[in-house]
């Protein structure tokens, strides 16, 4: 029983603080606001030379082998940072062409993954935003050349720098997923802004969109049970994010608390901030706890691992939109302004919240496996 | 990271419930000799003073393998040891604290509940300001002179030793007058007067000193030093109840589930109800993270980092979240809920408390949780200026000193 991090998994923590606090700053961040893009080019190809986008992919593809626990460090720091870009999207994608791939599937898409020449994305919610892998709605039709898609996909992260798009939908044998060139005919991709700048949606309508045969990932029919998988991943990797952003706010408030008077005294001695400051550090440490131990789960395909991955991201939701709002109570009106760095961090755990399943979805999911 | 439990510890936990399974009791022990001769055979088994070293009685097992026994005894419903405060704290301190001559004379009746032992620290008007205590204790050359008041006791009809805090010099700052000895509770000196709880049994007493007499030789420490020896004692929790807890916890849940099942709204189940779902989940998500926490604390002691201020956060979260758990319960079960004796199966709970009983039982205590052993309010306070390195309050009591 160790709970600890190995001297590696340390390392991989530091450097990508030590990275991350140089090459994301709030000031980067805010820059990134009104790109069109989004992201920054130059980070993105550091980030692969550091070896975070082969993080987990098999090293025959330029990766590193390693697991969820890895991955949700590295979130932990880039939700600390409110990174802007579509790594998760893309590692997650990346983890779906690796679980079901043919080789050629594979060998076209991982190893460009690993070095930065491509970015990817999954397109899981379809219009009435039902996140039941089972209850797709965007039809695949059989066609001369392979099949034809249609149907409308909200909420998908990053879609518009993406090379490929993962697409499920409903064919004749039942939900399958396909991966789709963002620039086919038929497809229409619009951006949809949310609070959160650094977060990018994009709104794709499918119309008769041609696919090759050969661009079913698994067989046709049977992308339920790696939907749930990618889900899991989704949800344990947004966890992480949020506790990011809720130790950044949490930092940023006991520091606050430190320093602004009042009265004559800091305002971290009055008890009302002090209890206040504790109750968040609570928070962010059970949410640690929920996090770790899910990603932990997920590696060691632990039999609890369905369980842990709902309680992580159900956990961390309520308990992160907490911390981060209380950071700006501690802070009073300047936490409420535009040029305080406070809601980069506010805003980030609030769209992740509703991504990968929210609290609702999640704790059904946790009242199915405990109460049976 | 390795969250499996280690081959050694798997081997452990099914050598510890073959014992249980074969060795307890069949019949509820109602008189305080049952209860110690049941204590008698888990010390023989070797599952009480599992931390404390060999040399003094004890048998030097991981923590690890203490939270494994405990977390088998709460699967079995198992009755608990006695002498939980002397094991748990008053020996300990008199182990990092005593003299040879108290060690020898004391530790041993300890472990095998000979002798039980009890607290004497809060008093009427010091309780989360414990060092303004008023209970004076006066130096007669080879002995003191006791007179006061101490209460919220526990054991105190039971006790044979009590370890007092007591004020030896009232001209120096309050927490540098008090000091720390033991106080033989069988004397004419000694009146305890147990108090009713809300719960209607009596686990604690008030106790009042007239006259009583403390050999100086019980002395702990060095006079005038019994301050800082109490922040030892306060901080020896171990986490060692850590994983009985939780299964605690999840076999009430189970009861819970139960009832939802049996209960109806609307003439469906109550667990078809998608607010009780809700609520069900958010509950059992709280509850889970209870049980990860309690792995992260054990795997932290079992690599000998010692918990400090951080058992605080630990301290304060579970009682807190006790309170959201039976009270989520007893809004489910509705009149169910308010049952002090069981009729239905589901109504019947391990309370944790060392008090059989129902969800209204569990209720009822888990209002004491987040009072003793340092309040909320007290434990925010340590999390606040030890953890996150708040600025100390100004405080009327500091400004006079």
């Amino acid at each position: 029983m160790d709970f600890s991090f190995s001297s590696d998994q340390q390392l991989l923590k530091n450097s990508a603080r030590a990275f991350l606090d140089e090459h994301c700053k709030p000031a980067t961040v805010r820059l990134l606001w009104d790109d069109p893009r989004g992201e920054s080019e130059s980070m993105w190809k550091e980030m692969a030379q550091l070896g975070w986008l082969g993080l987990s992919l098999p090293e025959a593809y330029g990766g590193s082998g390693l697991g969820m626990v890895e991955t949700a460090i590295l979130l932990e720091e880039l939700g600390r940072a409110a990174y802007p870009g579509p790594y998760f999207p893309t590692v997650l994608a990346a983890a779906a062409v690796e679980a079901a791939g043919t080789d050629a599937q594979k060998k076209r898409w991982l190893s460009a993954i690993a070095t930065g020449d491509a970015r990817a994305t999954l397109a899981f919610l379809d219009s009435d935003l039902d996140w039941d892998p089972a209850a797709v709605t965007t039809r695949a039709e059989k066609s001369s050349k392979g099949w034809t898609l249609s149907g409308t996909k909200r909420f998908v992260p990053w879609a518009h720098v993406a090379n490929v798009l993962l697409v499920p939908a409903r064919a004749p044998e039942g939900p399958s997923l396909f991966l789709v060139d963002p620039s086919a005919a038929g497809l229409k991709l619009s951006p949809v802004q949310g609070m959160d700048l650094a977060t990018r949606w994009v709104h794709v309508e499918l119309d008769k969109v041609p696919v090759a045969s050969d661009a079913v990932l698994g067989a046709p029919g049977q992308a339920a049970p790696l939907l749930s998988v990618l889900l899991r991943r989704g949800a344990v990797g947004a966890a992480a994010e949020m506790l990011g952003a809720a130790r950044r706010c949490l930092d940023m408030a006991v520091g606050y608390a430190k320093v602004r008077e009042q009265f004559g005294q800091p305002i971290g001695s009055f008890q009302a901030i002090r209890h206040k400051c504790s109750e968040m550090l609570l928070e962010v440490e059970n949410s640690y706890s929920a996090v770790y131990y899910a990603a932990w789960a997920l590696d060691a395909n632990a039999e609890d691992h369905e369980l842990a991955a709902s309680v992580a991201k159900a956990y961390v939701a309520d308990a992160s939109r907490k911390v981060c709002g209380d950071a700006i109570q501690v802070h009073g009106g300047i936490g409420f302004t535009w040029e305080y760095d406070l809601h980069i961090y506010f805003k980030r755990a609030k769209a992740l919240e509703s991504m990968y399943g929210d609290v609702d979805y999640h704790r059904e999911q946790i009242v199915r496996r405990a109460a049976r | 990271m390795d969250l499996n439990y280690s081959p050694e510890d798997r081997e452990f936990r099914a050598t510890t419930r073959r014992w249980l399974e074969s060795n307890i009791p069949t019949q509820e022990l109602k008189t305080l000799d049952n209860r110690k001769a049941w204590h008698r055979k888990l010390y023989e088994a070797g599952y009480v003073g599992m931390l404390w070293p060999k040399e003094y009685g004890g048998w030097g097992a991981t923590p690890m393998q203490q939270a494994i026994v405990q977390d088998e005894m709460a699967r079995v419903s198992s009755p608990p040891a006695i002498n939980g405060l002397g094991i748990g704290f008053i020996g300990p301190t008199i182990i990092v604290h005593g003299t040879e001559a108290q060690k020898k004379r004391y530790l041993k009746k300890m472990l095998t509940a000979e002798e039980i032992w009890c607290q004497l620290y809060s008093e009427p008007n010091a309780g989360s300001d414990l060092a303004s205590l008023k209970t004076r204790a006066e130096d007669q050359g080879d002995h003191f002179v006791v007179n006061g008041q101490k209460i919220w006791t526990s054991s105190g009809p039971i006790a044979d030793w009590g370890i007092l805090l007591a004020r030896t010099d009232a001209k120096v700052a309050k927490h540098r007058g008090i000091s720390c000895v033991l106080l033989n509770m069988r004397q004419p000196g000694v009146e305890v007067r147990p108090l009713k709880q809300i719960t209607g049994s009596s686990l604690f007493s008030e106790v009042f000193m007239t006259n009583a007499r403390a050999d100086k030789s019980d002395l702990i420490g060095n006079i005038n030093e019994g301050w800082a020896i109490a922040q030892t004692t306060l901080g020896f929790e171990r986490g060692g109840n850590a994983l009985g807890r939780v299964t605690r916890y999840v076999t009430a849940f189970a009861q819970l589930v139960k009832a939802t099942k049996e209960l109806k709204r609307g003439g469906k189940p109550l667990i078809e109800d998608p607010a009780v779902r809700a609520r069900m989940g958010r509950i059992f998500a709280d509850l889970e993270v209870q049980r990860y926490a309690a792995l992260r604390v054990l795997s932290a002691l079992q690599k000998g980092d010692a918990p400090g201020a951080a058992s605080s956060i630990t301290k304060l979260s579970y009682t807190e979240f006790e309170k959201r758990y039976y009270e989520l319960a007893l809004e489910i079960l509705g009149p169910f809920g308010q049952l002090m004796v069981a009729r239905e199966e589901f109504e019947e709970v391990d309370t944790s408390s060392g008090e059989p009983g129902t969800f209204a039982t569990a209720f009822l205590w888990s209002r004491a949780g987040t009072i003793y052993s340092g309040s909320s309010e007290i434990q925010k306070n340590i999390i606040g200026e030890r953890v996150l390195g708040l600025p100390k309050e100004v405080r009327a009591d500091r400004l006079k000193a």
